[in-house]
């Protein structure tokens, strides 16, 4: 049902901005489809209406063709759980809005989107087309709803939001990290026999219905499966006492971090939940996270987790594809490592993209080499059909430094 | 004979004197020991070592294609074309690369270890704004599995920092990457000292927050010129003593002042100042500071913004110190651009670094100076791996001041090194081998040169 609902806005916005955009075909490229398809050489992308429309035609009818000479086409990487368009400057407490001391499990963070950050302009550039953006929140052991943006930098881009549940678990610096788990479970039981009590009265005595407070409104709909929870762990111990949550109230989880994925492996690839990592973490930062190792995200993906690899950092999002290189080097399957900056994320966060295929938004990039390579480049980024822009001020202040004038470096634009 | 003539007139001369001065008995000389913690550094097990037919990056702006390395006693004896061999144990190099041993400026290793623990958290006296008595060296904590992990990423020697809450945060300290229990065990014999200085956000935030000096980045220029100030005094103080002593007075010797020691092993010239310093304009303020007080303004660390004053640094032969693209973290680090360490290094006299501050990054120092190089290039630089590399190699050791010693494949030079399998600016590029003064510390197929800290040992879990 969610899922219906997010292609739907996708096209309507789809529509929306590129109502009136010539249809293009991309000829002569190397399509990493990121489906069954596999990698197509020499194939044709059409889009029309900022959605993929066909692909390899028998005659290609398209107002602008554009001729890609053997380079690869890519699905545009989606990156996750960072504060994108919240903060601007980490420190400059009044450019950011990802936390709120308060904040609960309500926290919609969308809200204060800004798509005019610049760290937007600059992670497109890193061949990044959309974001799944999670809140810090506060003191409350939920953090907030997720919400999904796409990298136009448009007003427009906030694609979806109140979307999936950040839950934090684990070692604190106060307390006990049971207290949350025991309070994770009551909450879920208190909802379910909630839930169980209003369908048995639902028939015979109306009036008792009281409607549920926003909070607990969040919980029920994790409990019929309309949000995912995402819960960052590190220990297997609290991986183990997820994954036994899920089995009894059918949850819909995702593993956040997860160091100790490793040592749980065919439980959690049982168990169909998916992992979103960080490839490069490979310290025991804490008591936690002792498992850590640059070759967890190949090993889990082997094992059949689905994994997303992730670059959660606001602003360097753009370093993804390196991070999905590193993977590779450390023991991932190519195709899988694409997968899991594509496809996979967006199968996670059920966003409708993350591949090229017929009727998906033409979220797509196209790279002078290996988009993993640090030696590569995205050449050309299409968000729903239309071409961006692919210039930050990183851009125009290396420019400005090194154009030679007699006037200071100030009159220089 | 003609030698022994003049002492013995010496000899004579200073009995004659000592003789007249009978009333001014000297008490004893109070000298300073500068070197209380002395390195226990032992090279491991080496021996003559030839890595054959590879392409070598010999950090000095060279490279040679289908090339040999031989080093011997520890020592870089040839690189070369098919060089003798007798009796050394060869590596194959064929379709891999060779690079120096890479170095990291700025690290926090051992001082804010993994695991991120209260107990553990040792790298900044924050009580103070000048605590240029602490040295780093004595909170490191050599058990931190970053060490490992940073060896198998090429890295041969690294510069341990304090943190840089403080206008002055302590002396840091140079190590070999070698693992070992004791820092002294990984001390970098005869390596200068750091100091390191901090301008900027950070001084002002934590003591303007405290509401004591400095709350302002003029309250920084001030704390520092007061402390160059007082230590011009502890020189001067300390030399008058020496020249009386020497002139057979019995002088009253300085009262002693750990804090000011430091400061004034920097107006000696040895101690290398290690500035954390973002800006332009504070850079530019900087240097001028150094010719103040007559000393050298060093190597800025975290200069995102080296590039709108790289003219500037290279005339005073600063080193700049940098990332690729770290940025937005706060305002200082808002002007970030990746080509910032091409356009430094594309002055003459230069000095442009590529450092880590990061226990993730200093593993991965070939793919930070990559970045910028492939960047710069997309931007119209001509940069080559040779030219890249001594980012991480040579001129992170001149920032050092171990050049003499380390930082590049030239003969005579420790033998660090490392052996990669196959362009190291790739991401997929692995070090394979990595070599201190010879030795073998790190080999990616061998277990047995895969150290593990006392606290990882016995910790991993089997998969279930």
């Amino acid at each position: 049902m969610k899922l219906f609902k997010s292609s739907l806005i996708a096209l309507a916005l789809a529509s929306a901005t590129a109502a009136n955009a010539a249809s293009l075909a991309i000829t002569n490229a190397k399509v990493h489809t990121v489906t069954e398809a596999g990698v197509l050489e020499n194939a044709t992308v059409v889009i029309d209406n900022g959605v993929i429309t066909a692909i390899n035609p028998e005659t290609v009818t398209a107002d602008q063709t554009f001729n890609a000479q053997g380079k690869i086409l890519t699905p545009g990487f989606i990156v996750s759980m960072n504060q994108l368009g919240l903060v601007e400057v980490g420190a400059v407490a009044r450019s950011r809005d990802a936390g709120e001391k308060k904040a609960d499990i309500t926290f919609d963070a969308s809200l204060a989107y800004n798509p005019k950050s610049t760290a937007v302009a600059f992670t497109r550039k890193g061949g990044i087309t959309r974001s799944v953006v999670a809140p810090n929140g506060g003191d409350d052991m939920f953090k907030g709803q997720t919400f999904v943006v796409n990298l136009t930098g448009d007003y427009d881009s906030v694609i979806a939001s109140q979307q999936d549940v950040v839950l934090e678990l684990g070692s604190k610096s106060k307390g006990s990290r049971a207290t949350d788990l025991q309070k994770l479970t009551h909450k879920l039981e208190d909802a379910q026999k909630a839930l169980d009590k209003a369908a048995k009265a639902k028939k015979s005595d109306k009036k008792d219905k009281k409607e549920p407070k926003r909070g607990e409104q969040a919980i029920n709909q994790i409990l019929k499966g309309e949000k995912s929870l995402l819960v960052h762990v590190d220990r297997a111990t609290d991986i183990l006492a997820m994954l036994a949550l899920k089995e009894r109230f059918n949850l819909d989880l995702v593993l956040l971090g997860a160091a100790d994925a490793i040592v749980v492996a065919d439980k959690i690839a049982q168990a169909k939940v998916p992992v979103v990592m960080n490839a490069m973490r490979n310290l025991p930062g804490s008591f936690d996270s002792l498992h850590a190792h640059l070759e967890n995200a190949g090993k889990l993906s082997k094992a059949g987790v689905k994994v997303v690899l992730t670059k959660n950092d606001t602003h360097n999002g753009h370093q993804l594809r390196f991070n999905a290189g590193n993977a590779v080097a450390n023991g991932m399957d190519y195709d899988q490592a694409l997968a899991s900056v594509t496809a996979n994320v967006a199968d996670v966060f059920d966003l409708d993209s993350g591949r090229i295929a017929v009727g998906k938004p033409a979220d797509i990039v196209l790279w002078s080499a290996d988009p993993f390579e640090l030696s590569s480049s995205a050449e050309k980024v299409w968000i729903n059909g239309e071409e961006q822009v692919l210039e930050s001020r990183q851009d125009k202040l290396r420019d400005r430094y090194m154009t030679q004038s007699v006037m200071p470096k100030a009159y220089t634009k | 004979m003609q030698k022994l003539i003049p002492s013995m007139v010496m000899v004579a001369v200073s009995v004659a004197l000592t003789g007249c001065m009978q009333s001014e008995k000297q008490d004893a000389k109070v000298t300073i020991n500068k070197y209380p913690y002395p390195s226990t550094y032992q090279v491991l097990p080496q021996q003559k070592t030839v890595i054959q037919n590879a392409t070598v990056l010999v950090g000095n702006g060279e490279r040679l294609d289908d090339a040999d390395v031989l080093f011997v006693d520890g020592k870089i004896a040839q690189v070369g074309k098919d060089l003798a061999v007798d009796g050394a144990t060869i590596v194959d190099g064929q379709g891999k690369w060779v690079t120096p041993g890479v170095i990291d400026v700025h690290s926090h290793l051992g001082v804010y270890p993994s695991p991120s623990v209260e107990s553990h958290s040792d790298g900044n006296e924050m009580t103070s704004p000048n605590t240029s008595e602490v040295w780093a060296e004595h909170s490191v904590w050599p058990q931190d599995p970053g060490f490992q992990a940073a060896r198998a990423g090429g890295i041969t020697t690294l510069q341990l920092l304090p943190g840089s809450a403080n206008l002055f945060g302590g002396r840091g300290v140079t190590l070999k990457n070698v693992p070992s229990h004791t820092m002294q065990g990984m001390k970098f014999p005869t390596a200068p000292y750091g100091l390191k200085m901090a301008c900027g956000e950070n001084p002002k935030r934590v003591y303007g927050n405290r509401k004591q000096a400095p709350g302002t980045r003029m309250g920084n220029m001030a704390g520092y010129r007061m402390a160059w100030a007082e230590a011009t005094e502890y020189k001067r103080a300390w030399e008058k003593y020496d020249a009386e002593y020497a002139a057979g007075k019995n002088p009253e010797a300085p009262v002693r002042d750990i804090e000011l020691d430091t400061l004034r092993g920097v107006l000696d010239g040895e101690i290398l100042i290690h500035n954390h310093c973002y800006k332009a304009e504070e850079m530019a303020m900087m240097i001028d500071l150094g010719k103040e007080f007559n000393y050298h303004s060093g190597t800025f660390h975290h200069g995102i913004e080296a590039y709108k004053v790289a003219d500037m640094l290279a005339e005073n032969g600063n080193c700049a110190a940098m990332w690729p693209d770290w940025w937005g973290f706060k305002m200082e680090a808002y002007d970030m651009v990746e080509e910032n360490v091409a356009i430094v290094d594309a002055m003459k006299n230069s000095c442009a670094v590529v450092h880590s501050d990061s226990s993730t990054t200093i593993q991965r120092l070939n793919q930070e100076a990559g970045k910028i190089m492939y960047r710069a290039n997309e931007n119209g630089f001509k940069l080559t791996e040779a030219d890249a590399i001594r980012w991480i190699t040579s001129n992170a050791a001149k920032s050092l001041g171990i050049a003499d010693k380390t930082g590049s494949l030239e003969s005579g030079k420790n033998a660090d090194v490392v052996l990669w399998n196959t362009n190291p600016f790739s991401v997929y590029a692995q070090a394979e081998q990595v070599f201190v003064d010879g030795a073998k510390v790190y080999d990616r197929h061998d277990e047995k040169y895969q150290a593990q800290s006392d606290f990882m040992l016995g910790q991993e879990l089997i998969q279930e």
